[in-house]
């Protein structure tokens, strides 16, 4: 996919803005992430037998602005699930390889780590995570991120926002590069959460333009 | 895998179901937000139910070493927290309120099938399970945790929850098969018994067993051949797992109850136990029958003047004789603090300490 020079972020900030209507829409196939992934006995055999990452696939849609780029998903939820007491919230994640050419399914490795932008629906922000391998997120250092999201009639949007510039534990975006970005959903009334999740078939290439 | 592991033995002849553990462990551990429903400590009646209810239908563990399958209990099947009209009925109702729960009816409770028990009478039988976290050789918990948020420490084996690295995924719930794991919903983390590990730290034995008034609770090393612990479960043999069939490797130990004789119809004793040794079977293992039997071989020595260890060690005496190298004084953890440090210990100046300083002086 591409995304496109636009000349204000803040105009395409919103998950209901117009202009994403002359941005082209790329469709990402999305698989559960594979049972014998997960980190351990238990998790498996808690879920070898369970349906999980039923998402077909998601819509995703970017735009920046020299400075800032905006990532704008769609996908099909039958209804919004924000985790209330006990439960568990519908989440969305994208990933950026920070260096290298990592794998987006085992998260990255000790040389070839990735950033993981993370969105829950009981919260109102993203944050972001870098990862090492499965099961070694941790919190990443911080930049500038914000989140837009809504539900309605079947289907959550949400706009997630990221400065371009990175750093060790943030991916570094140039415009008039190409890089590639990996997209995971969570299905929280199904119980979905960490590796119990959709993720996208394999990276998907993304193309900064200049 | 822990160089020494710190472990409890129950004696259930002895445990008369007052809850002081329980009460003891909540104000010690879990009166803060989120912990309403909360008892590291429970005191079931079985047969029952048991907290959460029907735990042992819930899977988790493992057989034949392999993880199995388990259901994450909901804070419903613990039961709710709820409070008591404390107020209306005790000062200011002028005797016409009854003692009630405030709020929505409780519909199930950690001891909420208290004294119900199994048979019929006059063969009705019960006998109450303190239970805790067994703080386990082979923690299924830890095992089943993805954030590594779940550790056993070396130094005494006892299994910790680090809330820094716990995102409240909750899959230890669902791996734990005695459903020891609490979800804190204000906090996000996951919660259960920590063994009162600053009281161990300081020779100090757990609350729930230096409150016992029915002095059920041993405490010690497992590994340490002079300690209460090591006779019972390894010396006597009379100290058993709760479900072996687990996997998990408990470090909680139980004395299986001895019965009392059933009736017949003219009301005359039979002879025969009135607590099924299948149902003993069931809950602790194949060995429960011949650790039953040691037990009545050393009440029938010292009914016989000939002496026992097992029993001495059973009665135990000597307080401080139950715990083991824990035997300080929890009012002495704030001196020995003190020393180590080195510093005056900061209260608030209303509470009086006695501070006594390495001199020996106090004020
Ligand atoms: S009883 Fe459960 S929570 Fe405690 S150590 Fe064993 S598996 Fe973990
Ligand atoms: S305090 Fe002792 S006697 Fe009372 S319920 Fe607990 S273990 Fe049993």
């Amino acid at each position: 996919m591409r995304s496109e020079k636009i000349s204000a972020i803040a105009d395409y900030a919103a998950t209901t803005a117009a202009g994403w209507q002359q941005i082209a829409a790329e469709t990402v196939e999305m698989v559960p992430a594979p049972v014998e992934m997960q980190p351990n006995g238990f998790i498996q055999a808690n879920w070898r037998d369970r349906p999980y990452g039923q998402l077909a696939s998601l819509e995703a849609q970017s735009v920046h602005d020299g400075t800032t780029l905006a990532v704008r998903l769609r996908w099909a939820s039958e209804k919004p699930e924000t985790g209330g007491r006990e439960g568990f919230p519908d989440g969305a994640a994208i990933a950026f390889p920070i260096k290298g050419e990592p794998v987006l399914w085992t998260m990255g490795t000790e040389d070839e780590p990735v950033q993981f932008i993370q969105w829950q629906a009981m919260k109102n922000k993203i944050r972001s995570v870098v990862a090492w391998g499965i099961g070694s997120s941790v919190p990443g250092s911080p930049v500038s991120e914000s989140v837009t999201a809504g539900w309605s009639q079947g289907y959550w949007t949400i706009v997630m926002l990221r400065t371009l510039a990175g750093g060790p534990e943030a991916a570094t975006l140039e415009p008039g590069t190409d890089t590639r970005i990996g997209f995971a959903v969570w299905n929280g009334s199904n119980e979905e959460r960490a590796g119990i999740k959709a993720v996208s078939v394999d990276w998907s290439p993304l193309t900064i333009e200049a | 895998m822990s160089n020494r592991q710190v472990a409890m033995v129950i004696d259930l002849n002895k445990c008369i179901g007052c809850q002081t553990c329980t009460v003891a462990c909540k104000t010690s551990w879990t009166s803060g937000e989120g912990q309403e429903g909360m008892w590291w400590n429970q005191v079931n009646t079985a047969p029952g139910h048991g907290t959460p209810k029907d735990w042992e239908k819930m899977g988790g563990g493992f057989k034949g070493g392999e993880p199995q399958k388990g259901v994450r209990p909901a804070q419903g099947d613990f039961g709710e927290g709820f409070e008591l009209n404390y107020k209306e009925a005790l000062f200011e109702g002028a005797g016409n309120e009854a003692l009630k729960p405030i709020g929505d009816e409780p519909q199930w409770g950690t001891n909420w099938d208290e004294d119900v028990g199994a048979g019929d009478y006059p063969n009705s039988y019960f006998f109450y399970i303190p239970r805790i976290c067994n703080h386990c050789t082979k923690p299924a918990c830890m095992e089943a945790c993805p954030r590594g948020a779940i550790s056993k420490r070396e130094e005494d084996g006892i299994v910790v929850i680090d809330e820094d690295h716990c995102r409240g995924l909750r899959f230890c719930q669902s791996a734990c098969p005695y459903k020891e794991i609490y979800y804190n919903h204000v906090t996000g983390h996951a919660q259960k018994c920590v063994f009162c590990l600053p009281r161990i730290e300081q020779g100090v034995a757990t609350a729930c067993s230096r409150q016992c008034p029915g002095r059920v609770r041993f405490l010690g090393f497992l590994e340490d051949e002079d300690g209460p612990i090591h006779k019972l479960v390894n010396v006597h043999k009379v100290a058993l797992g709760l479900h072996p069939e687990y996997e998990t490797e408990p470090n909680v130990f139980y004395i299986p109850p001895l019965s009392p004789e059933k009736f017949d119809d003219e009301g005359n004793p039979t002879g025969e136990d009135r607590i099924p040794l299948e149902y003993l079977e069931s809950l602790f293992g194949p060995e429960v029958g011949p650790a039953l039997e040691r037990i009545k071989q050393g009440r029938a020595d010292k009914q016989a003047g000939k002496g026992s260890d097992l029993m001495d060690t059973l009665i135990s005496k000597n307080f401080l004789d139950l715990f083991g190298p824990f035997t300080n004084h929890p009012r002495e953890i704030e001196r020995i603090a003190t020393e180590l440090e080195r510093e005056p210990v900061i209260v608030p100046p209303s509470i009086e300490i006695a501070y006594r300083g390495p001199g020996g002086s106090s004020q």
